[in-house]
Formats: C-alpha cells, sequence, structure tokens
C-alpha cells in the first residue's frame, strides 16, 4: 500500500510545481508591491515568452547546434519578456495609475485575453513540443528512487532565480528603490527616485521572472495558450495564502499547496487527479477565514 | 442641433422611445425568423448574467471574475430539476421549482463565497473568483452522476403551450423576455434606493462607508449574493433558451469575455447591461464568422480601447457626444459645460457612469 518510492516521488514532484507556482506568484507580489496591482496577465505573459522562446530555439538551433540554441532561446525569451513587461507598464497601464484600482485590474484581464488570442492566432491553439536540454519524462536514480530530471532543474533553477532577486533586492541601489516605491511611492518621488522608470522594471523584472517559468512548464507539458490558466489560479490562492506583502510566505505557500495537492491526488481517492485543483481553493478557504490577511502577512492599517 | 439635444433630453421622449421598443419587441417575434428570435433570446439570457455583474462590479466596485460560474450552476440546477422525477411529476411547478433553485443554490453559493472572499481588502475578490470556473470545470465533469459529465445535459423547460398558437422559439423568447424584464426593474429599483446609495458609498470610500454606519463587508457580500443570484436566473433562462449545458457553459473564457461584456456596456448602468448581453451574444458572432482564431485577439483589444477612450463603456457614448459637441461650440456656451470640472483625463468627475478617480490609500499608508 504505502510505498515510500512513490512518496518521495510525489514530494519531489510537488516541490517542482510549486517553484513553478512560487515563480508566478513571486512575479504577481513584485507587480503588487511596485504598483499596488494584482496582474491577472502574469500567466499569459509566461505563456507568450514560452512561445518566443520556442521560436527562437527553434530558428537556432539548426544554426547554432541544440545546446547554444535552446541557451539562446531561453535568453531571448527573458529578454523580451523584460522589454515587454516594461513596455506594457508604460504605455498601457501608466494609463490607469492613480485611478481606480479596479479600472486597472480589469486592463490586465484585457491584456490577458489579447495576449493568449495572440499566441492562439499566431501559433494557433493546437500543442506545440518546447525544444529542451531532456525529454519532459527523464529520471535518475537516487537509493532506489527515481526523481525526475524536469523536477530537480526546475526547482534548483526557481530556487536561483529566487536568490538572484533576494540579492537584487537587498544589496543593489535598483532594489533599494524598489523597496522605497513599494513603501511609499510619493515620498520616494519626492527624494528623487524616478517612479514611472523603476516601474518600468519592475514589470520587467516580473515578466522575465514569469518567462523563466513559462519556458519549464512548456518543458513538460508542451506549449498551448491557456496552459497558465490553472497556474494563475495556484499562483494567486500562494499570494492569499502566504500574504500579498510576504514574498517568503507567498513561495512557503505554493510549496505547500503543491504537496498537499500531489499528496490529496495520490492518496485522498474521492481527489484523484482530476479535482486536485480543488485543494488550493479549499486552503485558500481556510485561510480567508481564519487569518485574512495570509499565514505570513501583516495587517494592513489604513490611516483615513 | 441644440433643439434636437433638449428634445433627447426630455424626460418624455425617453418614456416614448421606451414605448416604442417595447412595442416593437413584442411584435417582432411574431414575423421575424426563428434565427432572429433565438439571437434576442440569448441576448436577454446573457443580459441578466451582464447585470448580476454589474451589480456588483459596477454598483458596488468589486471586481468579480467568476460570474459564469453562477451562471454555470443555475442551469445545472434547473435542468437536473426539470429531468428528475419528482421534477417531470410536478409539470409546471416542477418548472417553478426549478427557477426557485436555479436562483437559491447559485445564491447560497455566492453567499459563502462572499463571506470568505470580501474578509480580505482590495482585490481579494477578484483573486478568489477566478478560481471558481477554473475549478467548476472538472468538478462538473467528476460529478458526472447528476451534471452527465463531459456530455453535459439537454433539458426541455418548456414549449409553447397549445392554447397560444405559438412556435417554441416564440414562446421561449416571451418567456425569457418576461422573467429578464422582471428582473431588470428589479434592478433599476435596487440600484436607485437605499442599497444603491450604500453600494456606491462602498465604491467610493470604504472608510467613509465605514463611518457612515454602512458595514463594507456586509454590503460587499449582499452585492455579491445577488450578483451570483441573477447569474442563477441567467442560468435558468440559458436552460430555458439552449435546452443543454455542459461543462463548458462554465469555462474560464466564458467567463472573462462576461467581464469584459460588462465592461464594453457599461459598468454602474442598467443600459449598459443590455448592451453588454448584445455585444456578449453579437461580437463573438461576427468574428467568428471572419476568423474563429481572432475572437480573443478582438474581444481583448476592444476592452483596452474601451477602457482608454470612453470608461463608461458603450452607455456613457450619448453623454461623451454631447460634451464634445459642446467642447466644440466652445465657451459662449454657458450651460453645464462650463460649470463640469475635468479631470487631466477629460473625465468629468461623479458623472455616474464614469469612474472616479480614487486614492489608493493601502499602497500610500503602508
Amino acid at each position: 500500500m504505502f510505498n515510500l518510492n512513490t512518496f518521495v516521488q510525489l514530494i519531489a514532484d510537488g516541490l517542482a510545481q510549486g517553484s513553478i507556482y512560487a515563480a508566478l506568484a513571486l512575479a504577481i507580489v513584485i507587480v503588487n508591491q511596485t504598483t499596488g496591482l494584482i496582474n491577472f496577465a502574469q500567466g499569459g505573459m509566461a505563456v507568450l515568452a514560452a512561445y518566443l522562446g520556442m521560436t527562437a530555439s527553434n530558428l537556432l538551433i539548426p544554426v547554432v547546434g541544440s545546446f547554444a540554441g535552446i541557451i539562446g532561446g531561453i535568453l531571448f525569451a527573458v529578454g523580451a519578456s523584460f522589454a515587454l513587461g516594461a513596455a506594457l507598464e508604460r504605455f498601457v497601464m501608466r494609463r490607469f495609475m492613480g485611478g481606480d484600482p479596479d479600472t486597472a485590474v480589469v486592463a490586465t484581464i484585457g491584456l490577458l485575453t489579447l495576449i493568449t488570442g495572440l499566441c492562439g492566432l499566431i501559433w494557433t491553439y493546437n500543442y506545440i513540443p518546447y525544444p529542451f536540454f531532456f525529454p519532459s519524462g527523464a529520471s535518475f536514480m537516487v537509493g532506489g528512487i527515481a526523481i525526475s530530471v524536469w523536477s530537480l532543474t526546475t526547482f534548483l533553477t526557481i530556487l536561483a532565480m529566487m536568490l538572484v532577486l533576494q540579492l537584487l533586492f537587498r544589496g543593489t541601489k535598483l532594489g533599494l528603490g524598489l523597496r522605497a516605491i513599494s513603501i511609499n511611492s510619493r515620498s520616494a518621488a519626492l527624494s528623487g527616485i524616478r517612479v514611472g522608470g523603476l516601474l518600468m522594471v519592475g514589470w520587467g523584472l516580473a515578466a522575465a521572472l514569469g518567462a523563466i517559468a513559462g519556458v519549464l512548464v512548456a518543458a513538460k507539458v508542451q506549449l498551448v495558450p491557456d496552459m497558465f490558466d490553472a497556474y494563475l489560479v495556484y499562483a494567486l490562492a500562494a499570494v492569499i495564502i502566504g500574504g500579498l506583502d510576504s514574498p517568503f510566505g507567498t513561495v512557503i505557500a505554493a510549496w505547500g499547496i503543491a504537496v498537499m495537492e500531489n499528496l490529496a491526488a495520490a492518496y485522498l481517492p474521492f481527489v484523484g487527479h482530476d479535482l486536485k485543483i480543488a485543494v488550493p481553493f479549499v486552503a485558500l478557504f481556510l485561510v480567508l477565514i481564519l487569518k485574512p490577511e495570509g499565514l505570513f502577512g501583516r495587517k494592513v492599517v489604513v490611516r483615513v | 442641433m441644440a433643439a434636437l439635444t433638449r428634445l433627447l433630453e426630455s424626460s418624455w421622449t425617453r418614456v416614448v422611445i421606451g414605448v416604442a421598443i417595447g412595442v416593437v419587441l413584442v411584435l417582432l417575434p411574431l414575423s421575424s425568423p426563428a434565427f432572429t428570435n433565438q439571437t434576442i433570446t440569448r441576448i436577454a439570457v446573457f443580459a441578466v448574467a451582464v447585470l448580476g455583474l454589474n451589480i456588483i462590479m459596477g454598483y458596488a466596485g468589486q471586481v468579480m471574475l467568476g460570474q459564469i460560474f453562477f451562471v454555470g450552476v443555475g442551469a445545472y440546477a434547473a435542468a437536473i430539476t426539470v429531468r428528475s422525477d419528482w421534477g417531470a411529476a410536478l409539470g409546471f411547478w416542477g418548472v417553478v421549482a426549478a427557477f426557485v433553485l436555479a436562483v437559491l443554490v447559485p445564491g447560497v453559493m455566492g453567499l459563502l463565497v462572499a463571506l470568505a472572499a470580501a474578509r480580505l481588502r482590495g482585490l481579494a475578490i477578484a483573486m478568489v473568483t477566478i478560481a471558481l470556473p477554473i475549478v467548476g470545470v472538472p468538478v462538473a465533469k467528476r460529478l458526472s452522476d447528476i451534471t452527465g459529465g463531459s456530455q453535459g445535459i439537454s433539458a426541455r423547460v418548456f414549449g409553447a403551450p397549445e392554447w397560444t398558437g405559438l412556435d417554441n422559439d416564440q414562446w421561449q423568447y416571451y418567456v425569457v423576455m418576461t422573467i429578464a424584464a422582471v428582473v431588470f426593474a428589479l434592478a433599476f429599483f435596487l440600484v436607485r434606493g437605499k442599497y444603491g446609495r450604500a453600494f456606491a458609498i462602498v465604491k467610493e470610500n470604504e472608510a467613509v462607508a465605514a463611518s457612515m454606519g454602512i458595514s463594507p463587508y456586509r454590503y460587499k457580500v449582499l452585492a455579491f449574493t445577488i450578483a451570483a443570484m441573477f447569474g442563477g436566473v441567467a442560468g435558468f433562462l440559458y436552460i430555458a433558451a439552449i435546452q443543454f449545458t455542459s461543462p463548458e457553459t462554465l469555462s474560464f473564457g466564458h467567463s472573462i469575455e462576461l467581464v469584459i461584456a460588462t465592461i464594453v456596456g457599461g459598468a454602474g448602468s442598467i443600459v449598459g447591461s443590455i448592451l453588454g448581453g448584445i455585444y456578449y451574444v453579437l461580437v463573438p458572432q461576427l468574428t467568428n464568422a471572419v476568423n474563429p482564431n481572432a475572437t480573443a485577439v478582438v474581444q481583448g483589444v476592444i476592452v483596452l480601447v474601451v477602457l482608454f477612450v470612453l470608461p463608461g463603456g458603450l452607455a456613457s457614448l450619448p453623454r461623451a457626444i454631447r460634451r464634445l459637441v459642446r467642447r466644440k461650440r466652445g465657451p459662449d456656451v454657458a450651460g453645464p459645460a462650463a460649470t463640469e470640472r475635468r479631470t487631466p483625463e477629460g473625465i468629468t468627475p461623479g458623472a455616474g457612469d464614469a469612474l472616479p478617480p480614487r486614492e489608493n490609500e493601502e499602497r500610500q499608508n503602508r
């Protein structure tokens, strides 16, 4: 019945899956911290990035070989995403800043529809394989337990990304500026910080992070325009459960959700693989009822 | 020109136009082809769904992304009741029971979701409700014993009775339009009364609302529940008109399209909800005819363009045109135009349909 081998695999896959949720959730938190918005198009932008990476890789591989081609494709996806995120902030979202936040949110919904539609229009709604270093089913054995190569790669990549972001936010002047904006953008502007430029950087960083998540997901499940819709739900659940103002809490929540849903799908027969998306939803409700500011969030006190 | 504007602004003209539209809508199905009747019926179905969304989004100012879930639940509730043994045995009262359940079940679900989601300030309602259709589709597939799984279920709620001498499509048209008209009348009085004013102040500033003794939490939950119930009515009408539902009915894409229809029609406007219903049904039909793959792109572009140039949606078009005309005529016309305050973007604050700029307190006081 209970099989340690399966159990460890479930945990490992859960942590990898959770890293994807965490990457998307962190992207959402970065945008939320700098602009106060929830970007519902974050998943759509990640998918677009993966499509761009796929196209670039397929163009490069015949010329420079498969390894360099794949690397080039990923770099292109990340760079293009950064530019796209910054451009969307400047030319679309800036218009709605300072106004009704609900209008801005609807604008991101419009962006999601537009970007998903563009992917469908350009690359069709059929599944397209992503050229990657190893096949999606590859695994290796550690002490008799099979660990998926994809899971390990994903976990380590996202972990490295988080460390880089942490260094950026804590150790550089750019990060200092971003943190200043997130605490009080008006005071930040008064002390000479170029808020507009940094908002673009914030959106760009979030989009770049999303791009990496997009490529990793595409490497496992192949590309389709709506492949991130479900991921968006997981990421938003992680954001709420962890607390909107706590990147650390968000990552922990993302891992927790993913491990939990994997275990529930395997060991609770009435959940099964098809209903595991309900797991974060139930967890979300419990957290909202018991501790609405999130497990790691601070209570927001508003001065009137 | 001035005379024409004055004529259009007088309330009597509006009454006359309203009565004329009503007469046309009553007489139209007798002579028009079945396809036209079915299309207008579908518009009424989705206008009710958009109206519900408008109560929570347009009037109470809370972005809700899962309205199609409540439409779907209402449709399933109605279809399952009509098909069940006891529902069939009750005959006409079975249909009434289907209607009541189609409103109550989504209403209770909406209440439960709102009780949790409204606890977190800001955009939590949007973040939670986006999950509803994404969770709802696999659940509907899983409960295949009662929902028919991926195949969906068909249910014939009512056909035209003998004595009317009407065709089925004409009878459906009249029943759906009547129920939709009643719901619109209810909504009209709701948003103009005590509750409408409470929603408006919750939308404008929650702190002010609380200081006036209006609990933002309670009114958000109320608006959400009403929206869900209207969604349920739309679900019943959906089954009455289309006679079939499947998990595809409550897909994420449709949910987003409903939000877009609400914004394009006009948030916070009853007429806007009708325009939203028209948009929801007709625009995809048009774009599908041209290129089915382009539908999503067109929808995305339209909603962004509307948000950029016409934040009040199509319903605010007459007002926007009037303002343009006044501005063109210049300052020699002393009148409302001269006294209107304008924000840099040219949006008149507090002009009913236009979305007023609001301070983002959460961010500034962190």
